[in-house]
């Protein structure tokens, strides 16, 4: 005889018939474990260090070619029209720009150029300026990962360039020329002394990997049971709507959440922020969920289902591969829906921030977990009452 | 349960602007079997559709077991069973872990899934992951988990569509098996024969409309031809002749016809179901 059974019952049985099946899907789980090891070994394996060579780019280009003169290294022209790098000692590579707006935006990474991260912008006039012994201000650019050390040795640098540039005009003593100001512009958040390795840059990008990996199955999963209307079935059994949406939801949310923390543990990402990180990684898991609440429902076959996962994932995926870019992170970049995770990711591992500085980056992010798993829902919820 | 367990008083519902079922009243009482004919699109799936809650009538009231199926009631859900006619079963799991799930979602724990398996002829593949099953094993399976929960009103849709003959005389068995516990059966389905044979009412739909609720027997007299037929060899040739059963000469030529030399074959021409679907409708069930 049967008897009523709870909505938690329902739920629960749903999801381990979900996880039953899951297991036994060879190619998401092929995809799962070979994904997450391969995540991890590439987080491993990545360099853990900076490199110390710093590129310079120098304006105007007349003087840019008298330092690679200088240092015995060849040009590089910007936007690069020469082959050549001018490799100077002591892991200084100087880079000719045509103007200081140009140098100026490709040090913020506002436009396409050689990669700089310091910018030494001279007067037009400088070479004059000093053989006149009149003053000489020179602006450095420094992109915000710079570290203060490098800063530091910039400035110093600058100083050495002028003397080395007035010794180089013919009739102009070196000791009479007049000590230079200098001007130092931090494009971005200043992140002196706090220097992020390829390793730490790219943790965001292998955890949303790994989101994005359980968003697509779940997608599968949702779309399967759509496709062969196993779904029906459910609904004239005492399950309704609304316990087939929570089960999706928890199996997808507790599959995305666990592996991503699985991840950032292995990767060592634990520290003094752990809650943060914790809560971040619920944010992502709930909105890759929702999304796949969207294109499982809304996928017609598996291509189409792949397709539209793809094309909702993809923006989301921005926010993660903007870390590996240093600079000037635009507003757009900003508000999409993952940027408070992965951000949090970042500050929280690579720069021990916690919740005082995250809080509102990922109350965005849980507004967004409302917006983006609630389409979610509704779009799932169409789908089945239409079917 | 003394009322009708189905009840169906002036249902509609339209997909868009096309209008799926027009109006239909109807009733099952408990331990009855009503076969519900029509061609692909008459509204049969929908009635069912209706029934079961997964759509909401657009006027009209529905009722199963006494309850209006319009409230997404659990109750109505505890003792339904469904066959559908698409095979939505779960492919990766095997007979007995389908049957098992279903039977947790009714709150059935110690749901005997062999005896079931065993009366739909799947004993023996209970462990055999759905995947691997053929057509007509799938249809099987179907038949069993709509029967997981003992339901008081079982909806067959197409129940032995692809089976073969002696598969479906065992789904045939297990319908008359249900009515006999009481059970309330819609059937659709396209057979006839099956229809006559099952069913002690039909229902005749067509584009939404239902024609006609009545028994077999009833229809038969209704709308057949009450004859009977004689072929018989006159001089090489083969001659037939029809002999209607009303009329005032009937039992003189039915002597004649039998003290005839050269008779071949005697036999009544019954109407058949399918014949007085189309007399009514105006066209087939394909």
């Amino acid at each position: 005889m049967t008897r009523p059974v709870s909505h938690t019952a329902l739920v629960a049985a749903i999801v381990r018939k979900d996880l039953r099946e899951f297991s036994r899907d060879r190619l998401w789980l092929i995809l799962t474990i070979v994904g997450l090891v391969m995540f991890i070994a590439v987080f491993w394996m990545l360099p853990g260090t900076v490199d110390e060579t710093i590129s310079v780019g120098v304006t105007p280009p007349d003087l840019a070619e008298t330092l690679i003169g200088l240092s015995g290294g060849e040009g590089e022209g910007a936007p690069a029209q020469d082959d050549a790098e001018g490799q100077a000692p002591q892991g200084l590579e100087v880079v000719r720009f045509d103007s200081e707006d140009e140098l100026r935006a490709v040090v913020a990474g506002e436009a396409d150029g050689p990669d700089v991260a310091v910018g030494l912008a001279f007067p037009d006039d400088f070479a004059g300026l000093t053989a006149r012994g009149e003053p000489v201000t020179v602006t450095v650019y420094v992109e915000s990962g710079v570290p203060a050390e490098v800063r530091q040795a910039m400035e110093s640098a600058v100083r050495e360039i002028v003397y080395f540039a007035a010794g180089a005009a013919e009739g102009v003593d070196p000791m009479d020329v007049v000590p230079v100001r200098q001007e130092t512009v931090v494009l971005g958040e200043d992140r002196a002394g706090e220097q992020v390795s390829m390793r730490e840059r790219m943790r965001p990008l292998l955890a949303f990997f790994v989101l994005m990996m359980e968003s697509l199955a779940l997608a599968g999963l949702i779309a399967v049971e759509i496709q062969r209307r196993t779904v029906t079935a459910l609904l004239v059994t005492p399950a309704s709507v609304t316990d087939v949406l929570a089960a999706k939801s928890v199996l997808g949310t507790t599959l995305a959440f666990s592996e991503t923390v699985l991840m950032l543990a292995l990767t060592r990402s634990f520290g003094a922020g752990w809650s943060v990180l914790l809560v971040a990684a619920l944010l992502g898991a709930v909105i890759v969920t929702g999304t796949a609440l969207i294109s499982g429902a809304a996928g017609k076959d598996f291509m189409g289902t792949l397709f539209l996962s793809m094309v909702l994932l993809v923006p989301l995926a921005i926010p993660a591969v903007t870390v590996l870019f240093p600079g000037s992170t635009a507003t757009w970049v900003k508000a999409l829906p993952t940027y408070g995770v992965m951000e949090a990711f970042v500050r929280v591992t690579s720069y021990g921030e916690s919740w005082a500085e995250l809080w509102g980056p990922l109350a965005l992010a849980a507004l967004w977990c409302v917006g983006v798993f609630g389409a979610g829902l509704l779009v799932l919820r169409r789908k089945v009452r239409t079917l | 349960m003394s009322g009708p367990a189905i009840e169906v008083d002036g249902v509609s519902f339209a997909y868009g602007d096309r209008e799926a079922v027009k109006g239909i009243s109807f009733e099952v009482a408990p331990g009855e079997v009503l076969g519900f004919l029509g061609p692909n699109g008459a509204g049969k799936s929908t009635t069912i559709k209706i029934l079961t809650g997964q759509l909401p009538a657009k006027s009209g009231v529905a009722r199963v077991l006494g309850r209006d199926v319009r409230r997404d009631d659990p109750e109505i859900q505890r003792h339904i069973g469904v066959c559908f006619e698409e095979k939505n079963l779960y492919e990766s799991m095997t007979a007995e872990e389908n049957l098992r799930f279903f039977a947790t979602l009714f709150g059935l724990k110690d749901v005997d899934t062999g005896e079931l398996l065993d009366r739909v002829g799947l004993a023996d593949r209970a462990k055999t992951r759905v995947a691997g099953f053929s057509k007509g094993m799938r249809q099987r399976l179907m038949v069993a988990r709509a029967l997981v929960n003992q339901p008081m009103v079982l909806f067959l849709d197409e129940p032995t569509d692809g089976l073969d003959p002696v598969s479906s005389k065992a789904i045939r068995g297990l319908i008359e098996e249900e009515a006999r516990r009481g059970a309330a059966v819609l059937l659709t389905t396209h057979d006839m024969w099956e229809a006559d044979e099952l069913s002690r009412r039909v229902a005749f739909i067509n584009e939404g409309r239902l024609y006609a609720v009545d028994t077999p027997e009833n229809l038969k007299l209704r709308y057949g031809k009450r004859s009977v037929k004689v072929r018989a060899r006159v001089g090489g040739e083969i001659v037939e002749d029809s002999v209607a059963l009303d009329a005032e000469d009937t039992g003189e030529r039915l002597k004649e016809a039998v003290a005839a030399e050269g008779l071949l074959t005697i036999h009544t021409e019954e109407a058949t179901l399918e014949s007085i679907f189309i007399q009514m409708t105006g066209r087939g069930l394909d």
